[in-house]
């Protein structure tokens, strides 16, 4: 080995041969020792590692950056009314096709041949049933709930459009917005392409990513694949996600119940063509939503995907936009306490600094007024909802005494109060 | 038949799973190498969050990179070159950072060290001075330095070799030219 050689070798980590000349040579010793002294005075003395909280940090980010890309989430009122919003249905709709699976695993069998089908797609009208309220959020199940038809129509278009009705509430994004209408308090909220409007239904909007964005969550306890008579079936099962310490939301959503998803693709054209979602309720399967409609390239009227709302309908407002309440609202608590003593004392602007729309419906003016409340409790969390329920008992002007659960939350930009549902 | 699903992440991920995967197995050498560059973690957290957001954000793009960590550190350290440049800091506020050993007076003195071959790697061409802490403040190979920086593996060689000499007559090393 020549000193030239020995030099270049020493650069990076030096072999034995290096080492040996080094030994050899008092020259190249010095030149090896020279660069020992200079890299061991440039070594770190400590290493230095993120803190516990980064990741997690970073990962509430990335999780907000993906709503952002497809959804740009801007009404708060959209958000789910019994779940985190943005984390839940982003992390469902952005867990996106790029997963890797096995190379030879059915499951990426069946993917590549599904994205390929799918990706031939301009339209897919969807059809199913939901056991929930009608007119609640389209998050809402309930194991006793009869079924609620609901239909979902997409338009592969550029950009793309879709539209997701159930009687009562109706969500529809015309390629650069979307909105939504409830007809029963005549209030509609506006927002970006997705705004949270249709939360878990989300991934129905992309049925030729609906395989690998379930198979890329991390919540999925198993993942089978059984193949018969020109069916292939994806069957995923979930534990609830939440804190359940109080169980108040338990079984409400989709993901704050153990649950398992029934894919059904056709073997042939593998296309989706079926979605059973069953719940764990008391050690028993209940099946609380069900879509067995799927029909590819009808062609969809434009008028599908513009929804022409009443001139007088009320507007949801955003918190920050919202007048402010006559005394400062410390807590869940005092936000209740301030809703209801608004009612009571039918001081409608007054509500309105906790109420987030443009003017109070009649309907609540009628069934509100008067009341009398009987006992607040302690607010409390459950599930994965971000705001507080505070549980309460109210004496209705018509002597009905109603017994439940106001929901309040402060999660907003503004850090402001305000009533969420349960009344 | 029960299909065998399994994660691997062999090019930029393009899933969140995959990126909280990618987190997980990157956080500390980034943070590391930025905490060193910067002086301190709190700084360092931000940036380095900052070039993940980034890496989310653009991997559709990059998609056909195949050797995503030393682009992470290409990232880290031209997002850290932007944030010293926009905002100076008063080496206090680094040794006080830094030190966050069970030994204070040991960690305040290699901070003050540290601080001082920062500024020593200051004075050195940019080039240079970018393969050396590369190099040294990272487990890179060169062959990973130089696709960071977007060369030769013979050229970072000769930028570490000279940087490095320059480096041992700034610290009036002894010993014979390298």
């Amino acid at each position: 080995m020549t000193c030239k050689d020995a030099r270049e070798g020493f650069i990076d980590i030096p072999n034995d041969e290096v080492l040996r000349h080094v030994e050899s040579c008092a020259e190249c010793g010095l030149h090896f020792s020279a660069l020992q002294d200079v890299v061991q005075a440039l070594t770190p003395p400590h290493r230095i590692a993120a803190s516990n909280q980064f990741r997690e940090r970073v990962m509430k980010r990335i999780v907000e950056e993906g709503s952002r890309e497809g959804a740009r989430p801007q009404s708060y009122w959209g958000r789910a009314r019994w779940v985190t919003a943005g984390c839940a249905a982003a992390l469902l709709l952005f867990l996106i096709p790029m997963l890797h699976i096995g190379g030879k695993s059915p499951a990426a069998t069946l993917f590549a041949q599904s994205a390929d089908a799918m990706s031939k797609v301009q339209s897919v009208h969807i059809t199913g049933r939901i056991r929930t309220l009608p007119g609640d959020n389209f998050e809402l199940i309930g194991a006793n709930y009869d079924f609620v038809p609901i239909e979902i129509w997409r338009e592969y278009s550029n950009p793309p459009r879709w539209r997701v009705e159930k009687p009562g509430r109706v969500a529809v994004m015309d390629g650069k917005s979307a909105t939504m209408y409830m007809s029963a308090s005549n209030t509609s909220a506006s927002g970006g392409p997705y705004a949270g409007f249709v939360e878990w239904l989300r991934p129905m909007l992309d049925p030729q990513s609906i395989l690998q964005n379930e198979l890329a969550d991390r919540t999925v306890a198993s993942a089978d694949l059984t193949e018969s008579n020109g069916v292939t079936a994806a069957v995923i099962r979930r534990k609830a996600q939440g804190d359940f310490t109080n169980n108040w939301v338990q079984n409400k959503s989709i993901q704050e119940s153990d649950h398992t998803c029934i894919y059904r693709f056709d073997s042939a054209s593998k296309r989706l063509e079926g979605l059973q979602v069953n719940i764990t309720v008391d050690g028993s399967e209940v099946t609380v939503a069900e879509f067995t409609g799927f029909r590819y390239n009808e062609s969809l009227p434009p008028a599908l995907f513009a929804l022409r709302l009443p001139e007088n309908v009320i507007a949801v407002v955003a918190p920050e936009d919202m007048k402010l309440a006559a005394v400062t609202l410390s807590g869940p608590k005092d936000a209740a306490a301030y809703f209801f003593d608004s009612l009571a004392h039918e001081r409608w602007d007054d509500l309105l600094a906790v109420m987030p729309f443009s003017r109070i419906p009649d309907g609540w003016k009628k069934d509100g007024a008067g009341l009398q409340v009987i006992s607040l409790g302690e607010p409390f969390k459950s599930g994965l909802y971000a705001g507080y329920f505070v549980p309460y008992q109210v004496r209705l002007r018509n002597g009905y005494v109603k017994t439940h659960n106001l929901a309040v939350r402060n999660d907003n930009p503004a850090h402001r109060w305000v009533w969420d549902g349960g009344f | 038949m029960v299909a065998e699903i399994t994660l691997r992440i062999e090019s930029w991920p393009q899933t969140i799973a995959e990126f909280d995967r990618l987190i997980e197995a990157s956080q500390d050498e980034l943070v590391h190498f930025a905490s060193y560059r910067l002086g301190n973690r709190e700084d360092a957290e931000d940036v380095v969050q900052e070039v993940y957001v980034q890496a989310f954000q653009d991997r559709e793009k990059r998609r056909s990179i195949t050797d995503v960590r030393p682009y992470l550190f290409r990232m880290t350290g031209n997002r850290c070159t932007d944030f010293l440049r926009a905002r100076a800091r008063r080496p206090s506020e680094e040794a006080a950072d830094i030190a966050d050993n069970d030994n204070l007076f040991d960690s305040l003195a290699a901070a003050q060290r540290m601080a001082g071959l920062r500024s020593l790697l200051d004075q050195l061409p940019a080039r240079e001075a970018e393969v050396i802490r590369l190099r040294a403040w990272s487990e890179l190979t060169f062959a990973e330095v130089a696709i960071a920086v977007k060369s030769s593996v013979p050229t970072v060689k000769s930028r570490f070799r000279y940087g490095v000499e320059r480096l041992r007559k700034l610290l009036n090393l002894q010993g014979s030219p390298i």
